[in-house]
């Protein structure tokens, strides 16, 4: 029999190939720790030495590693079309996904009564005997209907405020309706109650028990710092309180918490992740202010926002010693970009994603029948201005989602389609926010040079990369445990 | 030779063709060049036939049983009445499934019960050409195996590490994290020290114990995503002792040897010994003592 030879076989391939001959597939790149980070359509990262992409466009490649990962991992291609676009479609396809899946996250603004006076407060809350600003039953069930209405299989049904927990009958009567209608839409429902806690009744707990409703509360730190936040001198012990009461009625890990760091909070990084520990929990989302609502009357964002991303950094360095020293704690924003960056999936986050969360993934329903792109297109409302507003209950399901608002804003959802964002190297990571471009620029399409919010963005996900390329093998592992 | 089927064995294959579509540079069976399906298929009926119930899981290997084309399809429905419990492994390139429809019927013919074995050369075209031996096989294979996937079958990926591909095995991994995330589970394998490889050793061969910290690096990998990993055909003693969880007893029971050195060995019970078919031993094997 013929024996064939490996040295013929290598040097007729060799021959056929001409490495300099090749396309450039769509990648932008930034320069981090005196390298270049390429990072393609997928999310799919490489490091690279500096120089790398003027030789790439130069065609001055050495058939080295670098080659031959830059064509495998798609940033270049021997033809014009690569032979494996149908695995790259199928990729982005995945990624973008939640286009297709409908809105998933419905906010039922029930009142915007509060119980509390918060001083960053951003959801427009009154005090707790202010009359008309509470949703009724008619319009809660034309919301709920609604939401019924989007193909998403799985919705989460997000109960806001000002303070729901003042309305639980309200609570019951949404969460019956909309599982008698889902007895033929046979969706998958999650319910979030999102509440400070302090006025949680034993039927309301037992009606989370019965749904197994997640409990959302917000919890800022130690005593001296949520109370300083709250202006009361007995907040944090109410909050406190709640949660056992909520962890002892629904399940321990059915009662999550999120923090906001005012001005007073970024100098206390430790000490806010040491009270999420202390208190049992083991995620933790570092927020900044967003500057709706009451929260815009507070100066200097600029300053704010640079000192909150030296109090992320310092935050999250603590976090990853701990993790790195056993104790399991998340920082749910970094999982959330770093899934991005380290997965082949995408994140479901609404607020991170590109065309953006607002109408694709999130519809909010107002107490007065306004419905709205998200949360904080309502706040901005509660202000008087109504751009966000895509039509009301009585309104059919397309003439809201389809309606000419949602096609207007439609024209600013998308990164791809942004001046600053497009060719930013860190798109596939991060998204739009026509919402807070409104809010803080004065228009949807939004000015990337003077954002804040891409200011804070960058400099955080560059964080992240540079953790990844100058300690990949300390934080690697805590990385994937987070995204897993 | 005819190898009857047997309750007990780890290893019940049917041999469906000599013939193969790649040129592996280190092929332990080269292909033949001549038709022979129809004397191989006459020896699988009476296997088949002489089989006694309930084998758990029918083999396919060859060559490259997808040249059968249509028979192939057959040959699996034959299978499924014979044992209509059993899963199917398939050993394939993988390259005839870049063709969607043909991949469909295949897994039909198995009703879903198909594990497709397939050999990734590298993550890198024209090194898996190169290892293959034929120019646009790596594109042919890797379509195939997403084409399996999405017909139903569970698609495991076979690394062959060869002196072409040792050191990019982290980055084979990576490839397959961001592109084939849905494998069964990949397997890094030692060579089998017979056939091209033995010929081409000059060439192709590599010692485990040179390329124990790459696999390492690339078992990590991918364990720490979550996707699961092992090592066939590489002895304990040559893997690095945080890879030897991953390790099997891969070595067909008809073809595992050990060296007199094993007889001390600790971890002998656990390990999957040497080809008895290879014709030089690996370097460096030796005994797994506690005490030492």
């Amino acid at each position: 029999m013929p024996r064939l030879s490996a040295a013929t076989i290598h040097s007729q391939l060799m021959m056929s190939r001409t490495d300099r001959n090749y396309h450039l597939l769509p990648f932008n790149f930034v320069r981090l720790c005196g390298r270049e980070v390429l990072v393609n359509e997928l999310g799919d990262m490489i490091v690279a030495p500096a120089g790398t992409v003027e030789r790439i466009v130069e065609r001055r490649m050495e058939d080295d590693g670098l080659y031959k990962s830059l064509m495998s991992n798609f940033f270049i291609s021997r033809e014009a079309i690569p032979p494996l676009s149908g695995l790259y479609a199928a990729r982005l396809h995945e990624r973008k996904s939640f286009i297709d899946a409908g809105p998933a996250l419905h906010i039922f603004v029930l009142t915007l009564r509060c119980n509390q006076n918060c001083r960053y407060c951003h959801a427009s809350s009154r005090v707790i005997d202010s009359p008309d600003c509470t949703m009724s039953v008619t319009v809660l069930d034309q919301a709920v209907a609604l939401m019924m209405q989007s193909p998403s299989r799985e919705i989460t049904m997000e109960f806001q405020g000002g303070e729901p927990s003042l309305l639980p009958e309200l609570i019951r009567h949404a969460i019956l309706r909309a599982d008698e209608l889902n007895r033929r839409a046979c969706k998958t429902i999650h319910y979030v109650l999102c509440t400070n806690c302090v006025n949680l009744s034993p039927g309301l707990l037992e009606l989370c028990a019965e749904y197994g409703v997640v409990i959302s509360t917000s919890l800022d730190g130690p005593w001296w710092l949520h109370n300083a936040n709250r202006g009361t001198c007995d907040s944090h012990a109410r909050v406190v309180a709640g949660i056992e009461k909520a962890r002892a009625a629904v399940g321990h890990d059915k009662v999550s918490a999120l923090m906001t760091a005012s001005r007073l909070s970024l100098d206390y990084p430790r000490e806010i992740v040491d009270e999420y520990l202390c208190r049992g929990f083991n995620s933790i989302f570092l927020r900044a202010l967003n500057p709706y609502g009451l929260a815009a009357d507070n100066a200097d964002w600029a300053d704010y926002t640079d000192r909150f991303v030296e109090f992320y950094k310092q935050a999250l360095e603590y976090i990853i010693e701990l993790n790195r020293r056993g104790i399991f704690i998340v920082e749910e924003f970094a999982s959330i970009v770093l899934k991005k960056i380290l997965t082949p999936g995408g994140s479901g986050f609404v607020d991170l994603q590109s065309p953006s969360g607002i109408i694709n993934s999130v519809l909010a329903y107002n107490y007065d029948g306004g419905v709205y792109c998200s949360d904080e297109s309502r706040m901005l409302a509660e202000r008087g201005d109504d751009y966000f507003r895509l039509g009301c209950t009585a309104d059919g399901y397309e003439s809201i989602v389809y309606g000419p608002r949602a096609k207007k804003i439609a024209q600013t959802w998308a990164a791809e389609a942004l001046a600053g964002c497009s060719d930013c190297a860190l798109r596939p990571y991060c998204g739009a926010d026509p919402v807070r471009a409104y809010s803080t620029q004065g228009n949807a399409y939004g000015h990337r040079p003077t954002s804040l919010q891409c200011r804070k963005h960058k400099a955080i996900i560059e964080h992240l990369i540079s953790l990844i390329i100058e300690r990949a093998d300390e934080v690697l592992p805590i990385f994937s445990s987070w995204t897993a | 030779m005819i190898r009857d089927f047997d309750i007990s064995s780890n290893d019940n294959t049917l041999y469906a063709t000599g013939r193969c579509s790649n040129r592996c540079v280190f092929c332990c069976e080269p292909p033949v060049q001549h038709e022979d399906t129809e004397a191989l298929w006459a020896e699988n009926m009476l296997v088949l036939q002489r089989a006694p119930d309930g084998v758990p899981v029918v083999g396919i290997s060859g060559g490259e049983p997808a040249v059968l084309g249509e028979r192939l399809i057959e040959l699996l429905e034959i299978v499924g009445r014979r044992f209509p419990r059993a899963d199917v492994h398939l050993l394939t390139n993988g390259r005839a499934f870049s063709n969607l429809s043909y991949a469909r019927r295949v897994v039909q013919a198995t009703r879903g019960r198909l594990v497709a074995g397939v050999p990734l050369h590298s993550d890198y075209c024209c090194d898996h050409d190169m290892i293959a031996g034929v120019a646009g096989a790596f594109d042919e294979t890797v379509a195939g195996i997403c084409n399996l996937a999405a017909a139903g079958a569970a698609v495991e990926l076979r690394v062959v590490i060869n002196r072409y591909n040792y050191m990019r095995l982290r980055d084979i991994a990576l490839f397959i994290h961001r592109n084939l995330p849905f494998a069964a589970l990949t397997a890094f394998m030692a060579m089998e020290r017979v056939g091209l490889a033995s010929d081409n050793a000059a060439e192709v061969w590599i010692e485990p114990c040179d390329y124990s910290g790459y696999l390492a690096g690339a078992v990590d990998f991918l364990d720490q995503w979550h996707h699961p990993v092992a090592v066939y055909n590489v002895p304990l003693c040559l893997l690095s002792p945080g890879s030897r969880r991953f390790a099997c007893r891969s070595i067909s029971d008809w073809k595992q040897r050990f060296a007199s050195e094993c007889d001390r060995c600790e971890l002998r019970a656990e390990c999957c010994g040497l080809f008895a078919t290879s014709t030089e031993p690996f370097r460096n094997i030796h005994a797994i003592c506690s005490s030492a």
